[in-house]
């Protein structure tokens, strides 16, 4: 580092602004990330603030760590250094909602509550609900592609990101993408930032595509005999004229943290449309599982907070697992063979996806790290992979928490990390492949 | 570009005599795409059978730093695949394979060369179909669609192609042969899937796509309504938007489209209407009919002269007839066109109409419309005599007044047919020379000696080529560095 702490206060300071960068103790500690303080956290109120403290960085040699809500820290490597926490928390505006065109631009700090709020009016969402998504920023979100139930309709945040502003690592502010619903001009740049980390830049502003609420919706409950009959009744709802927004696979533990009665099984399913068509659906719902040899409960939407709160809160340790729908019984086998037939989890996930979310409390990363490398093995020939998406750093030092990538892929990778941050200044070492 | 015999012997022995186009007859078939303005007949065109073949002649081509253009269907609009600058040229018509059917995990897995409907037309009678679906659909290919992220009437409600490709498997300009994503919903990494889609084979030659396939519905209801001006009809769509419906498609024919339509095909649509919607809707049966009458009630409240509802699949194909043949009726009206592909937001579109009649009287033109208003994605057809010098200028000034106004509503130079040769200048008008620095560099990861469709979707800067300058944060004076 070429300049010493008290400099860089001083130069944080010039950018922004007396009460925009603090080197107090209680506050570097708040921002420590797996353990590692930064010397200054930067708080900046604009992007053109966030520029100037990434083009410092970049000059400098200083690592930055990105953060939104801080709720998805404990996602990838643990860093090695921070010289910087960079806390855009203060980006908070709603600058352009424009309900006509079902487009709205915000800030990257904004939380997802606080647009669900500016939207309820005029009765539109941002069907966007990775656990724990009212307090989580948008430029987060963004930032580790994080998806909950909703994706199953209305798709993740690639496909509903319509343009982003970023700043570069060397503190370019740069735009892809476009404000409208439908533009194919130029690259998908907004598509390459979802999901890296904050390692190719920060974003800063996101035009997002809105939907409208659905007039009822109705949530129902199929408890079923176990992962085959689960599975079953998916492959059955997947190939029909069903149009559920949500369709959750919970195993015997969610069922238990959500406080729903006992099964070896359960789907959740949730519909959204006019009220005759809720009906409807539900009708045929219901009539499926009665053919499965069970019955549909009714749920109120109270349900999905509690799952939201479940998800977001339960287990030291979460392992995305991404397999196929049509491999899903077998994967809770090499899930439950992997973590010990004793072991305490919860498994939920998007079942027409593949997806599956296991939530445990590890306390051994020994056992732990080789329960994931199995399954790794598991989902390879899906191509799919098992991401840790929180753990204690003990775990994550032992094992890589994005498991491997197809080394073409990742030599592209690698390539763009290169071009866009030569000086290795965001989120250094954090990400895929030492990225 | 001359290609040396040796070059040429490699080329046979890569993908054989029965591989490989070298006559002037042969190679002027492939000298444009369907924007016949921008000609390029390649030196060689090659039609590999599989991915190593194309890499073969990846490699070679790069070592002899001879561009590679690929081609699909050659059904673009946008003087995409053509050879600007000569080269090679990869047609994929003989990879054209469906090679995986997945139903029970909703997706597929096809080379390029598929025709796009003939994916659908494998799955339909399961109950499947490929969602995107560009008026060419009968001819263009998927893997031409996936290199301009082609869009649709239906990509209101299902999204352009981008929102149904999982994975590619790619040639890159680098010559390595990648896998970008697959069948599982996510893989760790950065979505190179995301990126690829829509470079317009200026990243690489793609040689396998898995899609995602999505369930028919139980009901599609479709109808008519017809309205006194293009204006009305453009309230009529943001109120039907506002009301809480994504229709399927939502698409508008203007006066001279009608006329042009009802004297060829015989659809029906109605005389003296000086602008139709047709408006789709698909979904639960009870949600269809719900939203169906919404829509037409709205459409009345909205000053609609008649509104009819199809009541069974001849009537639905019917009303959708015309539609469908709109292109080909355009050629009643005039010899030749200038079309455009600007987006505006939806709201804007009342605006952007009253500009159009505006600019179309200004310069004494016919300008037709038909075009998806659910998301205000504009094809005005521009008309002009191609015989007379004078009206093809104000046809072109025209186009460039239309782009502008859309652009100044916050809109987009193109919203389904991509960029090409034909676009290219036009996109400083929408990013920054920062913006169009990152992507040339990001192009560069994948092409490092820029032989991939050169000429196409990158502007060239007139000073420093296509590098671009990026601007870097100015700071406030006396600030400590």
């Amino acid at each position: 580092m070429s300049v010493t702490t008290r400099a860089l206060g001083d130069a944080l300071r010039a950018r922004l602004g007396p009460d925009g960068a603090t080197d107090d103790p209680a506050a570097r500690a708040a921002a420590a990330v797996d353990g590692c303080q930064p010397s200054w956290v930067a708080r900046p109120r604009s992007l053109e603030e966030t520029a100037r403290v990434l083009a410092l960085a970049h000059d400098e040699g200083l690592v930055v760590l990105p953060r939104g809500s801080g709720s998805a820290l404990a996602l990838g490597t643990p860093p090695e250094r921070a010289d910087v926490v960079l806390d855009l928390a203060r980006l908070d505006a709603i600058l352009e909602y424009s309900p006509d065109d079902l487009t709205v631009t915000v800030q990257a700090g904004v939380t997802a509550g606080a647009l669900a709020a500016a939207l309820a009016g005029p009765r539109q969402t941002l069907p966007l609900d990775p656990p724990g998504w009212s307090r989580r920023t948008l430029g987060g979100i963004a930032a580790t592609a994080a998806s909950g139930p909703l994706r199953l309709r209305y798709g993740a945040m690639r496909d509903l990101l319509l343009g982003v502003r970023f700043i570069q690592a060397d503190g370019v502010s740069t735009w892809g993408g476009a404000k409208v619903v439908k533009s194919v001009t130029g690259y998908d740049v907004p598509k390459l930032l979802v999901g890296s980390l904050g390692t190719l830049g920060v974003i800063g502003e996101l035009t997002l595509r809105l939907h409208p609420l659905p007039e009822t919706e109705a949530t129902g409950l199929l408890l079923l005999r176990g992962p085959e009959a689960a599975q079953e009744m998916v492959a059955r709802i997947v190939d029909s004229t069903l149009q559920p927004n949500r369709l959750e696979w919970l195993d015997a533990g969610a069922l238990a943290a959500c406080g729903l009665p006992a099964a070896p099984a359960a789907l959740a399913i949730s519909v959204g449309s006019v009220a005759p068509a809720v009906r409807a659906q539900h009708a045929a719902i219901a009539e499926a599982a009665a053919a499965a040899g069970t019955r549909v409960e009714t749920v109120g939407p109270a349900f999905w907070r509690a799952y939201d709160r479940v998800l977001a809160e339960t287990g030291n340790t979460v392992l995305r697992v991404a397999t196929l729908t049509s491999r899903l019984s077998a994967a809770m086998a090499a899930i439950r063979s992997a973590l010990g037939a004793d072991a305490a989890m919860v498994v939920t996930g998007c079942a027409p996806l593949g997806l599956l979310r296991v939530a445990v409390d590890g306390s051994e990363p020994t056992r732990l790290g080789q329960a994931i490398e199995r399954l790794r093995g598991f989902v390879a020939e899906d191509e799919g992979g098992v991401v840790i998406e929180r753990a204690p750093v003990a775990l994550r030092t032992r094992v890589d928490p994005w498991g491997s990538v197809p080394a073409g892929a990742l030599e592209l990778m690698r390539t763009l990390k290169r071009e866009f941050d030569p000086g290795r200044s965001l989120n250094p070492g954090r990400f895929v492949g030492g990225i | 570009m001359l290609l040396s015999p040796a070059f040429l012997d490699e080329l046979r022995g890569i993908v054989g005599a029965d591989g490989l186009v070298l006559s002037t007859e042969g190679r002027m078939t492939y000298e444009c795409d369907m924007h016949t303005f921008y000609k390029g007949a390649p030196d060689a065109v090659v039609l590999p059978l599989r991915a190593e073949q194309v890499q073969a002649v990846a490699k070679l081509c790069r070592r002899a730093r001879v561009p590679i253009v690929p081609r699909g269907s050659g059904t673009g609009l946008i003087g995409g695949a053509m050879a600007a600058q000569g080269g090679v040229m990869v047609s994929m018509t003989r990879m054209a394979a469906v090679l995986d059917v997945d139903l029970p995990n909703r997706c597929a897995t096809v080379q390029p060369g598929l025709i796009n409907l003939w994916l659908t037309h494998a799955v339909a009678e399961r109950g499947w179909f490929f969602a995107p679906d560009p008026s060419s659909q009968m001819v263009s290919s998927i893997g031409g669609n996936v290199s301009t992220n082609a869009g649709g009437p239906h990509c209101l409600k299902y999204g352009i192609t981008t929102n149904h490709v999982l994975g590619l498997e790619m040639v890159t300009g680098a010559g390595e042969l990648v896998r970008l994503g697959g069948k599982a919903a996510e893989r760790p990494g950065y979505d190179l899937t995301g990126a690829a889609v829509g470079s317009e084979g200026t990243f690489g030659l793609v040689t396998a796509i898995t899609v995602r396939l999505t369930h028919t519905s139980e009901a599609v209801k479709t109808a008519l309504a017809a309205f006194r001006s293009m204006v009305d009809a453009s309230e009529a769509v943001s109120a039907i938007i506002a009301a809480g419906m994504i229709p399927a498609a939502l698409e508008m024919l203007d006066e001279a489209i009608i006329k042009a339509i009802n004297a060829g095909t015989g659809a029906g649509y109605p005389e003296g209407a000086g602008a139709v919607l047709l408006i789709e809707l698909d979904g639960p049966r009870a949600e269809v009919e719900t939203q169906a009458e919404r829509a037409a009630a709205i459409c009345r409240e909205r000053g609609a002269i008649s509104v009819s509802v199809a009541r069974d699949d001849a009537e639905r194909a019917l009303l959708w007839k015309g539609r469908k043949e709109a292109a080909g009726a355009v050629g009643r009206l005039t010899a030749a066109y200038l079309l455009q592909d600007a987006v505006v937001p939806r709201s804007k579109l009342p605006q952007i109409m009253r500009e159009l009649v505006a600019i179309a009287e200004r310069h004494r033109l016919l300008i037709a419309n038909v075009f998806h208003a659910g998301d205000g994605n504009l094809h005005p057809l521009i008309c002009y005599d191609d015989r007379n010098p004078d009206e093809l200028a104000r046809a072109k000034q025209a186009n460039e007044e239309l782009l502008h106004a859309c652009i100044a509503l916050g809109g987009s130079v193109t919203g389904e047919h991509g960029i090409g040769a034909d676009k290219a200048q036009s996109l400083p008008l929408q990013f920054a020379e920062s913006d169009l620095n990152f992507m040339y560099r990001l192009r560069g990861a994948f092409d490092p000696d820029r032989l991939m469709n050169p000429g196409k979707l990158l502007p060239t800067h007139p000073a420093c080529g296509e590098g671009f300058r990026p601007a870097r944060p100015v700071l406030p004076a006396g600030t400590w560095v």
